[in-house]
């Protein structure tokens, strides 16, 4: 992605989210800005996560470059996984981009010595989004137009994960819909951190959020082979 | 010593729908019983026009599609039971823009590809070196495929179904779309290949490029093959015949059936040419189909008509628009 893309979509549309529900926060007076700051700043990562891995994945039939890689023996794990990586480093980097900015212009100060853990909080839900792309982008080796659900999912997440709304406070179904989805546990658990708590309080809010991502990246995987053996038995590789 | 290549009995069904409300399922036979055998270092051809059956053909052979029935080896490896194996070991190079990583340049996308085909890393650079070199880009890999003409691309495509340095080589149109400058260029690097001892076989539906190249040809029409042999062996097939072309504007395709039924003719096919048409009838040798010809044009508006001895592209035209005859070779 080129500068003058990257600069507005993954930092300028962040930087103003965050700045725009914590405005909005304090306007509505329901919860202090760190809520809001922790909320959209670990959120944020999601789009890298989601965007991204869906793109990363998806695209390879749109530029067919989905037959070449298919006809390679490289083992189909490693390609899949392979592709993860980049976008969980973006997602951090734009995610300690909206904490930075944070300290600098709504001068949000976490807990002393909670960096660490609070930038291991972020790592577990990047993956965790990262992981919900990579499934959305299998999809998007049999479907078509498969950025209509990754928008759909990626708004649904503002909603239901706690993001901007504490997930006590939505209704019953919303809220277990959220507990299903990757950054509703990591949000939480780094929440907990930002006010203090140790690595230990909130493990187990990281496992789970760990073992939502590894849920969610093995339905994928599984969803690539059965579409990779779907598309040579039924020749629906490069068609929709 | 068994054949590098073979193709026994493939088929190939697929299956599409219609309509949004009624839907309706087809079938479509786009390989219809194809055997060919390629033997060690073999530059083999697959001739025929658009939807044909070649590029259904070549993808069952690289372990892209499973055959619907019929079996395909390379290696003497089964290409569905062993796919892993027959991957390691064969090449896979297409025609046209797509199929490459546009963002990247020409060095990262082989890059990628020599990690996925397994390419030593302390072997990787000088690799990719050479294959950039053969295809003539090793002055232009670090610019972005997205700024390459559609020779280069191509050029890139064959570099990429090299890197791993396979026995057996797949090239599925390679110079579609490419000037004639560009398109030499690659049937010399192609020629390269088989002068490496490479074991190739092409699909174009140039009869020139076929006979340039090749050493042995199948013609594949409707899915089926109706010719195998050399090019020789093809060329001799319409040496002695005879071609009338008439020019025509505007003709019902009753009167081109028509022309079908004159006792002697071979094929007839119809070439749109600016504001007129010209019907070639194709004839066996001695006969004289001229006059019955314009008899059953009778009504249509008639230009220049000329007769002329057959070339190698008449045999293909009328192997490829006549029903399948018996095969060569």
């Amino acid at each position: 992605m080129s500068p003058r893309i990257y600069i507005p979509t993954m930092l300028g549309a962040p930087l103003f989210q965050i700045l725009f529900f914590t405005y909005l926060g304090r306007y509505a007076g329901s919860q202090d800005d760190a809520f809001f700051i922790v909320g959209n700043a670990i959120q944020v990562a999601a789009m890298s996560g989601i965007y991204g891995m869906t793109m990363g994945i998806a695209n390879e039939r749109q530029y067919g470059t989905l037959q070449p890689l298919l006809a390679t023996p490289a083992n189909r794990f490693a390609i899949f996984s392979g592709r993860a990586l980049p976008y969980v480093a973006n997602g951090l980097a734009v995610s300690a981009f909206g904490f930075a900015v944070s300290w600098l212009l709504l001068d949000f100060r976490p807990a002393e010595g909670s960096v660490p853990a609070l930038a291991l909080a972020v790592l577990v839900t990047t993956c965790s989004c990262v992981s919900l792309g990579m499934l959305i982008g299998s999809i998007g080796l049999r479907a078509r137009d498969v950025f209509f659900g990754a928008n759909l999912v990626y708004f649904l997440m503002l909603l239901v994960c706690g993001v901007n709304v504490a997930s006590d406070d939505l209704p019953g179904w919303l809220a277990a819909i959220g507990s299903g989805l990757p950054l509703t546990h990591g949000i939480e658990a780094a929440r907990e951190i930002v006010s203090g708590s140790a690595l230990g309080d909130v493990a187990g809010l990281l496992w789970t959020e760990a073992l939502i991502g590894v849920l969610y990246a093995t339905a994928a995987y599984v969803l690539f082979r059965v579409f990779e053996s779907e598309g040579r038995r039924r020749a629906s590789l490069e068609t929709y | 010593m068994p054949p590098v290549v073979e193709a026994i009995d493939l088929h190939r069904t697929y299956r599409t729908t219609t309509g949004t409300f009624r839907r309706r399922s087809l079938e479509v036979e786009a390989v219809r019983g194809v055997s060919f055998a390629i033997e060690e270092g073999e530059l083999f051809g697959l001739l025929g026009p658009n939807g044909a059956g070649k590029t259904t053909t070549i993808k069952m052979l690289i372990t892209l599609l499973i055959p619907t029935a019929g079996q395909a080896l390379v290696l003497g490896h089964d290409v569905v039971d062993d796919a892993h194996w027959v991957r390691e070991r064969i090449g896979y190079v297409f025609g046209g823009d797509r199929g490459l990583y546009e963002r990247l340049s020409a060095l990262d996308n082989l890059r990628y590809f020599a990690e996925l085909y397994g390419v030593e890393p302390r072997r990787q650079r000088a690799r990719i070196g050479e294959l950039l070199e053969l295809v003539g880009l090793e002055s232009r890999e670090k610019e972005r495929v997205e700024g390459y003409s559609r020779g280069m691309r191509q050029r890139l495509h064959i570099a990429r179904g090299l890197l791993h340095d396979p026995p057996v080589l797949f090239l599925d149109e390679p110079t579609i779309g490419v000037d004639p400058v560009g398109a030499r260029e690659l049937r010399q690097t192609i020629f390269g290949l088989k002068a490496a001892g490479k074991t190739v076989l092409l699909t174009t539906h140039y009869m020139f490029e076929a006979d340039a190249l090749c050493d042995r040809i199948a013609v594949v029409t409707r899915g089926k093959i109706v010719a195998e042999g050399t090019p020789r062996d093809l060329k001799a097939r319409v040496s002695d015949g005879v071609v009338v072309e008439i020019e025509v504007y505007g003709i019902e395709n009753g009167k081109v059936e028509s022309l079908r039924a004159i006792d002697g003719v071979t094929s007839v096919a119809v070439e749109d040419r600016d504001q007129a048409q010209v019907v070639v009838v194709q004839a066996e040798a001695g006969r004289e189909p001229t006059h019955d010809v314009l008899a059953r044009l009778d009504g249509v508006s008639l230009g220049r008509v000329t007769t002329r001895e057959p070339t190698l592209e008449d045999a293909y035209v009328a192997l490829v628009t006549e029903e399948p005859v018996a095969v060569d070779g």
